[in-house]
């Protein structure tokens, strides 16, 4: 046996556990619940609330079970009179400040406390003196505090401190004037901060926008998937009587942990907003009229029929679900028409041939905290994908060198290895890239990138973390894929992973463009990535062109679209634009001439491919608002209608079964070549040219947010786009 | 010997008498019947007839929301919503009870906290039109301020026994 | 940030960070705020609790949490002098009770105020200061004085400028 092995009993069960290991990971383990507040398994060891409190043999005290280290032949009792008198003790003391107000808190029903008083509080209160009363902090629009209910177990403190690396708040004062808060009033504002509700073990840290508005037991919990980022973080939708109330995190090691962004929590509001289109509505004469289904969807098909095939465009944001995507491409197919896209933000796509089947991370996203050395490069990840942020973050605590090449310089909380910013993207990757040849040659579609290039320190530095790394990995964010010479950048960052030995992946748009990618929502490529005998149009040359008719799919013409300038103005000009969309804003009734209301996240079934290329499938939450429909269902029967054979799915499920079915392998590969040598575009890397989409107006659900809109971030960047 | 005693037993009509005899005892017992509605019975202060919500002396409702009575209900007779009132406390939006479902147990009187919701000692109550069956708010805040003053004292008379 | 920590604080901080191991400048926090609070007349306030947290490198709640923790740092504006009055057991078994008594109708506020000239901060409780042998005592600015009368109190506080 070996040295890191301890034989422990617990309760009189001989257990085997690890030297070092604390107590409680032990009684968790064989399943003898010991009773805790501050103890969390994704955060350190505070030992403050004595809950845990275990009887060990030889021990003359009680001992606490999150703190206590095991050691050979410890004998513990969970449940002896000694321990079980510890923990009701302990449980006395931290009733004598608590109020009784249960029946108004949020939390009752699902309170740690409430549920311990049970199991270890007396009935009656021998305590007859004053209880302490803390004033309220006001912490930004997300989080709402009852201070008073706080037991002082740190984990929202712990939480700032450890995880998030923006502590904020504190333990202030000692003894009875002991609170927790953040002293100078100020929000606590980071893109995870609102798990601190989910990590409080009683009612202090609670839902802002939730506040009063349903208990516990009286929702029904249904499993969803974020559609915010490329990570589809894992979620519980809280509903009540068809109404969405609250978003929770869904716990899954592999993708989210136990966390989830502020966005993926609140932007459910949205789903709510006065913006919902309510019925489909036509624009005859420039006013706008409500109409019924059947006649909406009917004059759409009229002119999807009488269009020229050449002169349909149908263009989709990364929000698509697989199935949407699905329908979609075999409504082109049937048309006979490749004007099918859903890079509504990439500017660059002359390099499109030689892309991978669908855009991956090159790991997965668990793989990115084993990383020696991680470069990113044209990003700014906490906004892009707050939970890869978290993992790189993750990454650097473990002493992994992340370095960053962006023009702006966007904050992390952790040691940045090295900072490339300034100049544009082509030119900071250039530098690495020399840096990384070190004298040798460069791949050929490079070299021209390169020409007369010359490597800084800092260049040398970061190509240099990569090369002595045992594992590195170039990552390319969301500004990268939208930057006006993608081709360059994506050539330059293949060009450093080659030669540095690093592998290569990069982050995408929207929750599904992996799976977008896949249905065959591209003008190049049919589904499955077989490349198309003749290409389509993309986003921008379809707008560019008169079109017969143009379908948009959840597509916000003024936010959405990066590919093209004058969107809105574009659409407007075209002969018939249908949009498929949730919201009505002063844009689509600009651009479009028939809006046809859709579902949110919440009201359709679907699927979603995440950057890893995970599966996740989700099924319609909450009753649809207004007339809206999901998507899906809109595109089965405008194929219907459009005569598309083998329209006949009843279930969501079907549609994906049957891609599922006509898929052939995926290829996960991200290797890139260049097909020659790639030139340089004058005026395409100015940093001005750099397009970020700040972390609060990310798609049309967060940007309708209400909460979310109110945070400081959101502000600041609102007071940016409006000069 | 039998059969004579039956014969002269049923020609003295013996069966009538004895029953006749039940009926001139009862004849002089005190009357327990009551002219209902001149005359009503007593009622316990626990009596469990039509429901109330109460406010405090101040005008405050008590009814904070917290929805035991609703998850207490086996009938499935109470439908509340809620949210976060002006002054920043957590007030019922709809607060419904359907006579029809209601089976008049008593549950959520039991299951208040701050005795918000009772059951008063109404009983003569009907409804004419479809949907009277539905005790709105507005309603049951109404028979709260009307019957304050027997409310109060029926929940007086019973707090020494809780 | 419109506070600027003065030579003396940053010397003094320096001083102290240079005796703990390197990324442990947390360590020097309590002593830069007692040369803070020095120069400021007896506090210290929340802009110059971030000027510290700013020059340590540390976020400010970590400032926060120290200076209101420990009683010796007054976060509130108070008087320019600081009188504790010891009230732990050896010196209110020798009678503190009666001089904090004397002090407060004297001074004409109570533990944990200010008179109102701004002269004299009475500290709201102090724990023993060790100097049980001269009990009952108390500490004026730093300064220990033992054995005390309720005259030697008054010729003190009214030699306070």
């Amino acid at each position: 046996m070996s040295d890191d092995i301890v034989n422990i009993e617990v309760d009189g069960e001989a257990v085997e556990a690890r030297r070092g290991q604390m107590l409680i990971e032990v009684t968790d383990a064989v399943g003898a619940y010991v009773p805790r507040f501050c103890y969390h398994d994704k955060l350190s060891v505070a030992a403050n609330c004595r809950m845990c409190l275990v009887e060990v043999e030889k021990v003359p005290k009680p001992m606490p079970a999150c703190a206590t280290p095991v050691g050979e032949g410890m004998k513990v009792f969970t449940k002896s009179p000694k321990a079980i008198a510890a923990q009701k003790a302990t449980m006395e003391f931290l009733l004598i400040n608590h109020p009784l107000d249960c029946p108004i808190c949020d939390q009752g029903g699902e309170c740690e406390l409430q549920d311990l008083a049970i199991g270890y509080g007396r009935d009656v209160s021998r305590y007859n003196d004053g209880k302490r009363v803390v004033k309220d902090k006001d912490i930004g629009p997300l989080v709402s505090t009852d201070m008073t209910r706080c037991i002082h177990c740190t984990r929202c403190v712990r939480f700032g401190e450890e995880i998030t690396g923006k502590p904020q708040l504190g333990t202030t004062d000692r003894g009875e004037n002991m609170k927790i808060g953040t002293y100078v009033e100020q929000s606590v504002d980071h893109e995870l901060s609102a798990n601190i509700i989910d990590l409080c073990p009683v009612g202090a840290l609670n839902n802002k926008p939730y506040r009063y508005s349903a208990r516990a037991w009286e929702m029904a919990q249904h499993a969803t998937v974020s559609p915010h980022d490329c990570v589809g973080s894992n979620l519980y939708a809280h509903v009540l009587r068809g109404t969405v109330k609250r978003i929770v995190p869904r716990a899954n090691e592999s993708i989210n942990e136990s966390w989830i962004a502020d966005r993926d929590r609140y932007s459910y509001e949205a789903i709510y907003s006065g913006d919902r289109l309510m019925r489909p509505r036509v624009k005859e004469n420039g006013a706008w009229r409500d109409v019924d289904w059947e006649g909406a969807l009917a004059q759409a098909a009229d002119v999807l029929k009488s269009a020229d095939q050449d002169k349909v465009a149908l263009i989709a944001t990364p929000a698509v679900t697989v199935e949407e995507g699905h329908l979609l491409s075999q409504i082109a197919d049937h048309l006979g028409t490749a004007n099918i896209d859903h890079r509504v933000g990439r500017r660059d796509v002359s390099d499109q041939d030689n892309d991978p089947m669908y855009p991956s991370l090159g790991c997965s996203i668990a793989e990115i905290e084993q990383h020696d050395a991680i470069l990113v490069a044209g990003s700014n990840v906490r906004a892009e994908a707050p939970i890869i942020a978290h993992r790189l973050r993750k990454a650097a605590v473990a002493g992994a060198a992340i370095s960053f090449a962006n023009s702006s310089v966007y904050e992390y909380l952790f040691d940045v290895a090295n900072y490339l910013s300034g100049a544009g993207l082509v030119e900071l990757l250039a530098g690495v890239a020399v840096a990384a040849a070190d004298g040798n040659s460069l791949p050929d579609s490079v070299t021209e990138l390169c020409d007369g290039v010359t490597a800084s320190g800092a260049h040398k530095d970061v190509a240099r973390s990569l090369a002595e790394a045992d594992r590195a990995i170039v990552l390319l964010g969301n500004i990268a894929g939208r930057h006006a010479s993608y081709t360059a950048v994506r050539a330059l960052a293949a060009a450093i992973a080659e030669l540095t030995g690093a592998s290569f992946g990069g982050l995408s748009e929207g929750p599904n463009s992996a799976g977008a990618c896949l249905a065959g929502v591209l003008p190049h490529r049919a589904q499955g990535g077989e490349n198309r005998v003749t290409a389509g149009l993309d986003v921008a040359s379809m707008l560019a062109q008169a079109m017969d008719a143009v379908v948009l799919v959840n597509v916000e013409p003024d936010a959405d679209i990066h590919a093209a300038t004058d969107a809105v103005a574009r659409l407007a000009e075209q002969a018939f634009v249908v949009a498929l969309t949730p919201f009505v804003s002063d844009a689509l009734l600009e651009a479009a001439d028939l809006l046809l209301p859709t579902g949110t996240f919440a009201e359709t079934s679907g699927t979603y491919v995440n950057v890893e290329g995970t599966w996740q499938s989700f099924s319609g939450v909450a009753s649809a608002v207004g007339e809206a429909r999901p998507t899906w269902k809109v595109l089965r029967v405008l194929g219907n209608l459009v005569d598309a054979p083998g329209f006949d799915y009843v279930t969501s499920v079907d549609v994906r079964d049957e891609f599922v079915a006509r898929l052939g392998e995926i290829s996960t590969s991200n290797a890139y070549e260049a097909s020659g040598r790639i030139a340089k575009v004058n005026g395409a890397d100015a940093p001005a040219n750099d397009i970020d989409i700040p972390l609060y107006s990310v798609d049309a659900l967060v940007r309708r947010a209400t909460a979310l809109q109110l945070t400081d971030e959101a502000q600041r960047a609102r007071a940016v786009s409006d000069g | 010997m039998n059969r004579a005693i039956t014969y002269v037993k049923t020609f003295a009509l013996w069966e009538l008498l004895r029953g006749l005899s039940v009926t001139l005892r009862n004849f002089f017992r005190p009357s327990v019947t009551l002219e209902y509605p001149e005359e009503k019975t007593p009622q316990s202060p626990r009596f469990r007839g039509l429901h109330a919500l109460r406010r405090y002396p101040n005008g405050e409702e008590r009814c904070i929301a917290c929805k035991l009575c609703e998850a207490v209900c086996p009938a499935l007779a109470i439908t509340i919503e809620s949210d976060v009132s002006d002054d920043g406390t957590r007030r019922t939006t709809r607060y419904d009870i359907d006579l029809f479902k209601c089976i008049y147990c008593g549950f959520c009187e039991e299951a208040c906290p701050v005795d918000a919701i009772v059951e008063t000692r109404l009983h003569e109550y009907h409804m004419e039109l479809p949907g009277e069956n539905i005790m709105t708010k507005d309603k049951l805040l109404a028979i709260g301020d009307k019957y304050d003053a027997m409310i109060s004292a029926d929940k007086a008379a019973d707090a020494k026994y809780r | 940030m419109s506070y600027v920590l003065s030579g003396h604080v940053r010397d003094e901080i320096e001083h102290w960070k240079a005796r703990f191991p390197e990324g442990r400048q947390r360590s020097a926090v309590i002593s830069a705020l007692h040369a803070i609070q020095h120069e400021n007349h007896g506090y210290v306030t929340a802009e110059q609790m971030n000027a510290v947290a700013e020059y340590l490198d540390l976020p400010t709640i970590q400032v926060y949490e120290v200076a209101t923790f420990y009683s010796m740092f007054q976060t509130e504006e108070v008087g320019r002098h600081n009188v504790a009055i010891c009230t732990n057991i050896s010196c209110m078994l020798r009678g503190a009770d009666d001089i904090v008594e004397h002090v407060e109708s004297k001074l004409g506020i109570t533990t944990g105020e200010s008179t109102g000239d701004g002269r004299i901060y009475l500290k709201k409780e102090e724990e023993c200061l060790a100097a049980c042998c001269g009990a009952p005592m108390m500490m004026v600015d730093h300064k220990y004085h033992e054995n005390l009368t309720t005259d030697q109190v008054d010729e003190i506080l009214d030699g306070l400028d």
